[in-house]
């Protein structure tokens, strides 16, 4: 497993760009990681600016502390929001989410993978995205993930294969 | 599925680009920038593995503390002569000193007037062990605040 994030050295340094280049994939994963589209964007913020705050600002974070950073905080958001009503966590799972770029063209494509995808189990779900759309390598999503380094590529590997049995007329 | 196919899935996968964030949370976010005045945050990094292998590590925490409670109970069970002799004091000064006092009125809720008598005292403990030459003096002050009834008639 590796020892440390990777750092980005080629992305812009700057706020805005930094965003506008990465936050499709980070809120990804963290819709992906939430219960709803609301929890999705505040986990996403948080996220963020606790990854820029811990890198003090020479540079941006490394991806993966972000989505490292993401997924704790689901996973402490999750355990709160156990506690909420039944009728409030009903509210929010009805509530639509588009994973994926639905232009006119690929709207019924980006529907079936987002179906795949939500089908896929969890473990797989997680390595997929963060090696697709996240970009991060294998060391990486391990970080992420807090799995060793095999495991991670193993999972991807079988995430794959469940997802093309699932979305078989998509890849044909 | 050989290595081929799967190159071929992951590019597919990869034309499918993850949705834009809606707008207003893209400007809410770019509003969120972290103040570059501000401290950075501690660093998570991992704690130095200094060298030593997990069973290493294994063994060393139990004995660690095993060592310590033995220490402990060694310590405890060792004779009392040998601890040093406590202080004896043959001779215990308890003295007062009055240093202020004063008179002051109140009423209570009911519109009965109390007096109060304030006195400000300085009590001191002198021990001295004349066979060690130790002395231990101690000063504490002590504020007295007495109510006093008025007397009625």
């Amino acid at each position: 497993m590796n020892s440390g994030w990777q750092h980005e050295t080629t992305a812009p340094t700057d706020w805005e760009q930094w965003l506008g280049h990465h936050t499709p994939a980070l809120l990804l994963f963290a819709r992906q990681q939430a219960r709803c589209e609301a929890d999705a964007q505040d986990l996403l913020q948080e996220a963020v600016v606790e990854s820029w705050q811990r890198q003090g600002h020479d540079a941006p974070p490394p991806l993966g502390l972000v989505y490292a950073t993401i997924r704790r905080r689901a996973i402490d958001l999750a355990r709160s929001a156990d506690r909420r009503t039944g009728r409030e966590a009903a509210a929010n799972l009805d509530t639509p989410q588009c994973w994926f770029d639905s232009e006119v063209e690929n709207r019924e494509r980006s529907r079936l993978i987002q179906e795949a995808m939500q089908n896929l189990p969890e473990i797989y779900r997680g390595v997929v995205t963060l090696k697709i759309w996240g970009g991060l390598t294998f060391s990486e999503i391990a970080e992420v993930l807090d799995i060793p380094a095999n495991t991670a590529a193993s999972r991807y590997r079988y995430g794959l294969v469940e997802l093309r049995k699932m979305s078989r007329e998509v890849f044909a | 599925m050989n290595d081929s196919e799967l190159e071929r899935l992951e590019a597919d996968l990869r034309r499918v680009v993850p949705a834009r964030p809606p707008d207003d949370f893209l400007a809410r976010l770019k509003a969120a920038r972290p103040d570059c005045n501000s401290r950075p945050l501690a660093k998570a990094t991992r704690l130095p593995s200094l060298g030593l292998r997990p069973w290493l590590l294994r063994w060393l925490i139990p004995a660690t503390a095993m060592m310590t409670v033995g220490l402990v109970v060694w310590r405890v069970s060792l004779p009392a002569a040998k601890a040093a002799p406590a202080l004896k004091a043959d001779n215990v000064q308890i003295d007062q000193e009055l240093l202020s006092a004063f008179d002051t009125v109140a009423r209570l809720p009911s519109g009965e007037p109390v007096r109060f008598r304030c006195r400000t005292w300085m009590d001191q403990v002198v021990l001295t062990d004349k066979q060690r030459g130790v002395v231990i003096e101690q000063r504490t002050p002590r504020i007295e605040v007495v109510p006093v009834r008025f007397e009625t008639y």
